[in-house]
């Protein structure tokens, strides 16, 4: 019976925990980004009332759940999905395509059109979250990585990009 | 633009093809309702590291695995059996054939054990015998491959399988696992995707599905081939890859034609594969057809060719063109295999006595497209290598 053998799938620990840490920071980040930045804002206010989305990694996470509550204000809702109800649910396929995304190998746009991502929900949904992303990674990135992540760069006033760069990285790391 | 009366086409295969595209297997699996995957290979694959690209790829899945890496060149029916055995005590539910040929049919022959009862492989031999559908079968090709492996055909111990049923649920192709290969390798396995290609391409019975399919592959193996066998262009062993496994699909749409036949029987008396032997006759089968009615000679041109080509190509000449292109190939090849790949049947080692019996063998194995007299004129040109029309 040399020829064959079972084998049990192992882990990928520091892959996983560096996804949790960008998961958790982007979460917060995008609660702070829709206080901070109108376009984020508008794209939150489009959305309806309790609307709640989940971005994770499948098949067991980590995962990040962002919502509004009934007064629309944006809320990261933390990492447990389980529980709470879900409008919006945004797969990665696996942990080497949620690395190629953080490490930002592909842009989100890219990863979609790379089929790395299962979207449980409805699509302009999904496309207003995909925005509120790269707008998102916009001011947490330096220009020459962000270029990277989002589809295209925008041009913003030195007073949005900067001043909210700062406003937004002190309210991620602050939580609120 | 050709639009037929009426077709028919039917192709369940996903195809998976890319930078990571092993990672998305235990999505793809979970989406097939399979949990446990029985994977089979061979030694050969497991070598070349090939496996651990395979486990790696289920980490963080939480998946268990089987895996049976000991598939021969020749499997016959007491493997298939041990394999059920190991199938059904290990309570796997699905199967992964990581590799190509024997690997696969074996793969194909264990899924219609495990989907019904062990003694029903010898009674569904045969065309359209298989009523149901199998289990899950996913293919990973390890090379640029020939394209049955996704078709709904298989062969065990003599035996021969055509069925919809059997064409695999899913093709992860995966740059790290297209290893490169021997250059007599890629030219007979691409060459019987080409031939497979161009017959459904041009013939009568072509559909616009089949041409979906047969576009891209000729495509890339007219601006990858003669690249691979020279360099071992990593690019360009996916893209043959890719476009073996749409040929596949292609051939699975199509009546066999008369490529295909000649092919095979010359094989057996050749000491060259049946891809080799197929890759000498192409030129000839397609010239010999060039000016028959409702065939599409000249819509070759473009994707064998390229839009230069074939936009400097005058109308009636895009035919010859497209033939000359594939002579011009062989060529090429012969050149950079330093005369090891035939240009033709007499290099191969047929003699001429012979070609009567290849045509009879051929035009005997129950088809009605072709004749002794197609054949052999296309076996006599293709032994002496002259072209059947000169210009």
């Amino acid at each position: 019976m040399g020829d064959f053998k079972e084998v049990t799938a192992g882990n990928k620990p520091f892959k996983k925990a560096y996804v949790a840490i960008m998961l958790w920071f982007v979460g917060r980040a995008i609660q702070a980004a829709a206080r901070v930045d109108k376009d984020v804002k508008k794209e939150f206010e489009k959305l309806p009332e309790d609307f709640t989305f989940c971005l994770g990694v499948l098949p067991k996470g980590p995962y990040m759940i962002v919502g509004k509550n009934e007064k629309g204000r944006v809320k990261y809702l933390g990492w447990k999905p389980g529980g709470k109800r879900i409008d919006l649910d945004m797969k990665i396929k696996g942990i080497e395509a949620a690395i190629l995304m953080f490490t930002f190998q592909e842009s989100t746009t890219v990863a979609t059109a790379r089929d790395r991502m299962i979207v449980d929900g409805e699509v302009p949904y999904a496309c207003a979250i995909v925005r509120v992303l790269d707008i998102g990674e916009v001011y947490l990135l330096p220009k020459f990585i962000a270029r990277l992540a989002v589809k295209r760069y925008p041009v913003w006033s030195f007073s949005r990009k900067y001043i909210g760069r700062v406003r937004i990285y002190f309210r991620s790391i602050l939580g609120y | 633009m050709f639009f037929p009366d009426n077709y028919e086409f039917y192709c369940p295969v996903k195809i998976n093809s890319g930078n990571k595209a092993l990672e998305h297997l235990p999505v793809e699996l979970d989406a097939l309702n399979a949990v446990k995957p029985l994977i089979l290979t061979d030694r050969v694959v497991v070598k070349k590291g090939l496996i651990r690209r395979i486990t790696s790829a289920f980490k963080d899945s939480g998946i268990t695995m089987d895996i049976f890496d000991g598939i021969p060149q020749a499997p016959d029916l007491k493997l298939v059996r041990r394999l059920m055995n190991i199938y059904r005590d290990t309570g796997c539910d699905s199967i992964i054939a990581v590799g190509g040929g024997a690997v696969v049919d074996t793969a194909k022959a264990l899924d219609i054990v495990v989907s019904g009862k062990p003694e029903d492989l010898r009674d569904v031999a045969g065309n359209d015998l298989i009523k149901n559908p199998l289990g899950p079968l996913v293919f990973v090709p390890t090379a640029s491959g020939t394209g049955f492996e996704t078709s709904g055909f298989a062969a065990l111990g003599g035996m021969v399988f055509s069925s919809r049923f059997l064409m695999p649920d899913l093709v992860v192709i995966d740059p790290r696992m297209i290893t490169s290969e021997k250059a007599d390798a890629v030219v007979a396995t691409s060459m019987i995707a080409l031939a497979h290609c161009a017959e459904a391409y041009t013939c009568p019975a072509k559909n616009p599905m089949i041409d979906t399919y047969a576009y891209p592959a000729m495509q890339f193996i007219g601006e990858n081939l003669v690249n691979v066998i020279k360099s071992g262009d990593r690019k360009g062993r996916l893209a043959l890859a890719n476009a073996a496994t749409m040929a596949g699909i292609v051939f699975s749409g199509t009546s066999r034609g008369i490529i295909h036949e000649l092919g095979w029987t010359v094989d057996d008396i050749s000491g060259h594969s049946h891809g080799i032997c197929m890759g000498i006759l192409l030129p000839y089968a397609l010239e010999y057809n060039i000016n028959s009615e409702g065939y599409h000679m000249s819509d070759m041109l473009l994707p064998i060719a390229g839009p230069e080509i074939y936009a400097g190509t005058a109308k009636n000449l895009r035919a010859r063109k497209a033939i000359n292109f594939i002579y011009d190939m062989q060529h090429d090849i012969h050149d950079i295999s330093k005369g090891g790949i035939p240009l033709t049947l007499k290099d191969a080692g047929i003699s001429k006595d012979a070609l009567q019996g290849i045509a009879g063998a051929a035009v005997g194995d129950g088809h009605t497209g072709f004749n002794m007299d197609d054949c052999m004129v296309i076996l006599e040109h293709a032994w002496e290598g002259k072209p059947i029309i000169s210009f």
